[in-house]
């Protein structure tokens, strides 16, 4: 009875730095939830918003965007440029009625599988608090 | 008041440039108090060119709708400029597509007009409903005169003026190659007083608020054409392969829609109210517009449509950007 | 036809019996704007304004229908829809009423729209003659249509002062309003008086008129005239025109999906759209903003006249009154009926 709420999180991670501190997590075996579901792009800075709001409709419950340290971008700035852009992002989310604590980022550099694993945990302990995403998510009922 | 025939003198010197396609501007519409916009390719089109609190459109849409057509075999494409006759608001789009490299400065010529405020649509069909054939309003310095008939009614500009024009900064165009008339100091500041309002609710009410009012949405994209920033070649909406927002209408889509357009305008939106005018649900986009200049112009400081130099707001960084949202 | 009186005080007891044996749909008010919804009680009408906004064709032609269900996979399965809900719409104008009719012709012509033809059946048109038209309304401008013209309704109420006087004009509305004896009395010539009274006095209303006499004719004429470029210029595509029309029938089918499950279905789609045209080749037929609003004022005027001999717009005034930009049908056939070609 209470079967415990299992979110469902999409990590947008870069290639460059959180995929590979991801994987230095998975090598290490270090354990860390298993609700964060991995999409690997080439730069945060590649995460347009309408990723993170097609995630949010089409189940997921939170989203997480993993980028390099501010310096560190190996394309040199798209990590700054996703900054501001998830700044916007969860301000309009929370005008609009949407808990802004479902979409977070971190920076996370190729070395830090430690951190990773810690940044996972204490998100999916946060959004299992929220609760499941409800609010616009597709129905497919047709 | 703005002098009429000094517009007209205007457009007329601008037309008969040899460099100049066609001047944009606006003339007496067809019933009622409509006013709507016209083109005046030859001289003596200047002559309906009309200024008055009724042309509340945005013409700055006009020089990003120009199309390239196919050509015959040895034309040669016409790339002469376009005059636009625009307000203080309207002049901000102009001067954001400039700064987004999105339009070259000289390829408009921009009449300016300084203003005093202009007529809510919806607030005047309330105040005067029913069947009118024709209409005139003027501007007497703090007042309206309405005549509808051959009565002539003053109102208050308080109540007919959209909220828009109340906290108007920049009554003056930023930029312009000719003014009608004297430049206007702004003595009104913006003070987004429904937006902090909106924000002292819990989330909540603000997802009810908003839900209704996405659940009414047909999706018919007058708010993105009417826009005089949305002038992408292909709209993500549109986007088929990969597919973002689906073409069925529901919430879920119609939620998706809205903020994809919030977000893509974040920096961009001038707040002149087009979308909201043109939206036939009435459904009250000017609200989320102005919580995101609102924010950007407390997080990084910024202005948009202000200056031509400038970099477009999330197209460049400053090294100490807020980030206390990020792990 | 059937001529019968209902008493105002009765009309909430009408509805109510109504709403025993079907789905009724009448205009309520949603936020701000007038939609046609579906109502289990009589007070959620809403019947003071002349038109709703979003117009009723949504209740027959959605704006999104499922045509089929689908699973994928090797063992992939269809499964049909079932369109076997029966519908009133209550509080139809007459103009819209037309525009159902009108539609009829496009949907059951060469190729019999299963979906469309099935909902038509199914559903009975319950309509309130217009007492007040608009500035924009211009229903009087073609054929012999009144704002209580009751030729395209199953069943038309008209407000004759204390009671309205109801038109059976079909089997259909016979069904509908069977066993109804203790609400429905029948008319006397003097309600019959008085409802041609109130017709013809909104008929006085109406203050702007379209030539529409031989437009057919004279549009085949003008196709290459400049006066559609100077009319096309101002347009900015928004294609509000064509989603609250309650003749156009334009629509797109795409595949919606999941993994697991997914549905073709069918959406509105508009032809102010310069997609709309687009080939997978890359070109354009109608590639300026020109072609595109030429194109349709033509399908309104000229091809469906050519086609099905009625005129495909209803003079409901839903375009002229939400145009952003005042593009104004009634001025624009006005001038290609007085232009030379």
């Amino acid at each position: 009875m209470g079967e415990k709420f299992e979110p469902n999180i999409i990590g947008f991670l870069c290639n460059w730095c959180s995929y590979a501190g991801a994987d230095l997590a998975g090598t290490s075996r270090i354990q860390y939830p298993p609700n964060l579901k991995v999409i690997r792009v080439m730069c945060s800075g590649r995460v347009n918003p309408i990723f993170v709001i097609n995630a949010l409709q089409q189940g997921a419950d939170g989203v997480l965007i993993g980028g390099c340290h501010p310096g560190d971008c190996h394309y040199e700035r798209g990590n700054y440029l996703a900054r501001r852009r998830m700044a916007v992002l969860k301000k309009l989310l929370e005008y609009t009625g949407i808990d802004p604590n479902r979409v977070r980022m971190t920076w996370v550099s190729a070395a830090e599988g430690v951190k990773f694993a810690e940044v996972v945990k204490e998100v999916t302990e946060d959004i299992r608090k929220l609760g499941p995403m409800q609010h616009f998510k597709r129905e497919n009922k047709w | 008041m703005v002098d009429n025939n000094q517009l007209k003198e205007a457009v007329k010197k601008t037309v008969s440039r040899d460099d100049v396609k066609y001047v944009v501007g606006y003339e007496k519409g067809t019933y009622g108090f409509q006013a709507t916009p016209t083109f005046a390719y030859k001289p003596e089109d200047s002559k309906k060119f009309i200024f008055s609190p009724l042309c509340v459109h945005n013409l700055a849409v006009f020089p990003m709708l120009e199309e390239k057509p196919p050509l015959r075999k040895g034309q040669e494409p016409d790339t002469r400029k376009i005059g636009v006759v625009v307000k203080g608001c309207d002049s901000r789009a102009i001067v954001q597509i400039i700064q987004e490299k999105g339009l070259d400065r000289d390829k408009v010529v921009i009449i300016g007009i300084p203003c005093t405020g202009v007529v809510d649509p919806k607030k005047l069909e309330k105040m005067f409903p029913g069947h009118i054939k024709n209409a005139e309003l003027k501007d007497e310095d703090n007042k309206f005169a309405v005549t509808v008939d051959g009565k002539t009614t003053k109102v208050s500009k308080d109540e007919l003026m959209p909220d828009k024009c109340k906290t108007c900064e920049y009554p003056t165009p930023v930029l312009y190659d000719i003014l009608i008339g004297k430049e206007i100091k702004s003595t009104k500041k913006e003070d987004y007083k429904k937006v902090n309002e909106f924000e002292k609710k819990p989330l909540k009410d603000k997802w009810e608020y908003w839900e209704k009012q996405f659940d009414k949405c047909i999706r018919c994209y007058a708010c993105r054409n009417a826009c005089p920033l949305c002038y992408c070649k292909e709209c993500m909406v549109d986007q088929l392969n990969p597919q973002w927002v689906r073409r069925s209408v529901d919430l879920s889509e119609n939620t998706a829609w809205n903020l994809l357009r919030a977000f893509h305008l974040a920096g961009r939106c001038i707040s002149c109210g087009q979308c909201e005018r043109s939206c036939p649900m009435d459904i009250p986009l000017m609200e989320l517009n102005k919580k995101i200049e609102k924010e950007i112009r407390e997080m990084f400081e910024y202005e948009a449509g202000v200056n031509a130099e400038e970099k477009p707001l999330l197209a460049m960084f400053k090294p100490d950007d807020p980030e206390e949202f990020i792990l | 036809m059937d001529t019968l009186l209902l008493s105002k005080k009765d009309l909430p007891k009408f509805i109510t019996e109504l709403i025993k044996k079907n789905k009724v749909f009448a205009p309520v008010e949603n936020n701000g704007t007038i939609i046609f919804n579906q109502i289990s009680k009589p007070d959620e009408m809403n019947l003071d304004s002349c038109k709703s906004e979003y117009p009723p064709k949504a209740l027959i032609f959605n704006q999104t229908e499922t045509l089929f269900k689908f699973t994928p996979g090797t063992k992939a399965k269809i499964e049909s829809i079932d369109l076997d809900e029966k519908k009133v719409i209550f509080g139809i104008r007459p103009c819209d009423a037309k525009s159902v009719a009108i539609l009829d012709h496009a949907f059951s012509d060469d190729f019999k729209d299963p979906y469309f033809i099935k909902k038509r059946e199914n559903t009975v048109l319950v309509g309130l003659s217009c007492i007040k038209p608009e500035i924009n309304c211009f229903c009087t401008s073609f054929d012999d249509d009144t704002p209580a013209s009751s030729k395209y309704l199953d069943v038309l109420l008209t407000d004759i002062g204390d009671n309205y006087y109801v038109e059976v004009t079909n089997e259909k509305g016979k069904q509908l309003t069977k066993g109804m004896n203790q609400l429905l009395k029948p008319a006397k010539e003097s309600d019959l008086k008085k409802k041609m009274e109130i017709e013809k006095k909104a008929v006085d209303m109406i203050s702007r008129h379209q030539k529409t006499n031989g437009i057919s004719e004279k549009l085949d004429k003008i196709f290459e005239h400049p006066m559609w470029k100077e009319i096309a210029f101002k347009c900015v595509g928004c294609g509000t025109c064509t989603y609250l029309c309650p003749t156009c029938h334009c629509f797109d089918i795409q595949d919606e999906s999941t993994l697991t499950k997914g549905a073709r279905i069918r959406v509105w789609d508009t032809c102010m759209n310069p997609e709309y045209t687009l080939h997978a080749s890359g070109y354009n037929p109608r590639p300026a903003r020109t072609n595109r609003v030429r194109n349709r004022i033509y399908h309104k005027y000229n091809y469906y006249p050519k086609n099905f001999d009625v005129i495909a717009c209803v003079g409901c005034g839903r375009c002229i009154d939400l145009c952003p930009v005042n593009i104004d049908i009634i001025d624009v056939v006005t001038r290609a009926g007085e232009v030379k070609p």
